[in-house]
């Protein structure tokens, strides 16, 4: 993970911003023997830090890894007016597979989910799509073939 | 003890469980719950194991393991089982793997949103008579791969879509009838992990050698 840049938005930004602070405190409480904070002594089951209770090891490296992604991020926001016609991050395209209509958001790898047409950047289709204009036919054979046309691209992201 | 018991035996009855995509293939002796996930396991350990995937690798072994437990009250979904896109005659379900089913945004939503809740609701059945400890460690670890919440979380998903690539290469070659585009444009449109991108071209290779 060292070096990588990882591109999300301002909603993912500000995610992990909280998660990373309550997990600081978290830490700390576990560390100098304080009482754990009340959201983890509810008897709902928190997702997302309900295992770091049993495993600090754990909750060390998840801690390392969003400050890794805190000093390494670059935000993911509309380009210039002139080169809103390519697709790039944030980029909402529009898409004929093969006969087929879709439409997919590119985003960064943390935010990517193609189950809700959010398509990772550093996917061998996202790649693909990078750089491209409207009308553009992008040809991906690895290995079997499918054809992509980009009928429309739209940036919605501030 | 006993409660882990009644547990144990209730996700032993996944060996029962077949996945569906392969019922909806035809294919002769088609991989259950139990196959897919013991061979995601072992997968995700030896393609965890190069240090450059920096993964807890008891996270991700956890994950691979439960990651489709919920299937045994919820069943086995795949995208071609939403919005009636399913022929009624069971002979023309193999053609539709020629193309990866498309859908529009609120449909995918609608359809992620309903496995979600279909799956959460059979796992915390599953899971209910558990030490607390345990079920919650179970979801938390479900819902990071559910979510990808943690690289650990998103390796797995990419993974148990690589293994499910290569059940269907290696049925495409038994039955020496279509290779399943589809599975292929899923992953393509799914795998960014640098890993797993080396493993698919491998496979691309041998896929192409045939």
């Amino acid at each position: 993970m060292d070096g990588k840049t990882f591109y999300i938005t301002k909603e993912k930004l500000k995610e992990l911003k909280k998660e990373y602070e309550e997990l600081l405190e978290f830490e700390h409480k576990k560390t100098t023997g304080e009482e754990a904070p009340k959201i983890f002594e509810s008897e709902d089951l928190n997702p997302e830090f309900i295992s770091f209770q049993e495993d600090i090891g754990f909750l060390r490296a998840r801690i390392d890894e969003i400050r890794s992604i805190l000093e390494n991020y670059k935000l993911i926001k509309s380009p210039l007016k002139e080169k809103q016609c390519f697709v790039n991050l944030g980029a909402k395209v529009k898409v004929d597979i093969d006969g087929q209509k879709d439409e997919f958001i590119i985003v960064g790898t943390l935010e990517a989910n193609p189950a809700i047409g959010k398509i990772s950047n550093e996917s061998p289709v996202g790649k693909a799509l990078l750089g491209h204009k409207v009308g553009d036919i992008i040809v991906i054979s690895s290995p079997v073939k499918t054809i992509y046309k980009i009928r429309n691209i739209k940036y919605e992201v501030n | 003890m006993k409660d882990i018991i009644k547990f144990f035996n209730e996700i032993g009855e996944l060996r029962k469980v077949i996945r569906r995509g392969w019922i909806l293939i035809g294919a002769k002796e088609p991989a259950t719950v139990v196959d897919h996930s013991f061979r995601t396991a072992i997968m995700v350990w030896m393609l965890a194991a190069d240090k450059k995937a920096n993964l807890n690798m008891e996270r991700v072994l956890k994950i691979a393991l439960i990651h489709d437990i919920c299937e045994l009250y919820a069943g086995d979904m795949t995208p071609y089982d939403f919005h009636s896109i399913l022929p009624k005659d069971p002979k023309k379900w193999p053609e539709l793997f020629d193309k990866w089913p498309r859908f529009s945004k609120s449909k995918k939503i609608k359809s992620f949103v309903d496995k979600h809740e279909k799956e959460k609701e059979s796992l915390l059945k599953l899971i209910s008579s558990l030490p607390a400890k345990l079920k919650k460690e179970i979801f938390n670890l479900w819902l990071d791969y559910e979510k990808g919440l943690t690289k650990e979380g998103r390796f797995v998903k990419q993974v148990n879509r690589v293994e499910t690539l290569l059940q269907a290469l290696e049925y495409g070659r038994e039955s020496k009838k279509q290779p399943y585009r589809s599975w292929w444009v899923g992953t393509e449109e799914l795998v960014d992990d640098p890993i797993l991108l080396n493993f698919i071209a491998e496979l691309a290779k041998e896929f192409n050698k045939k």
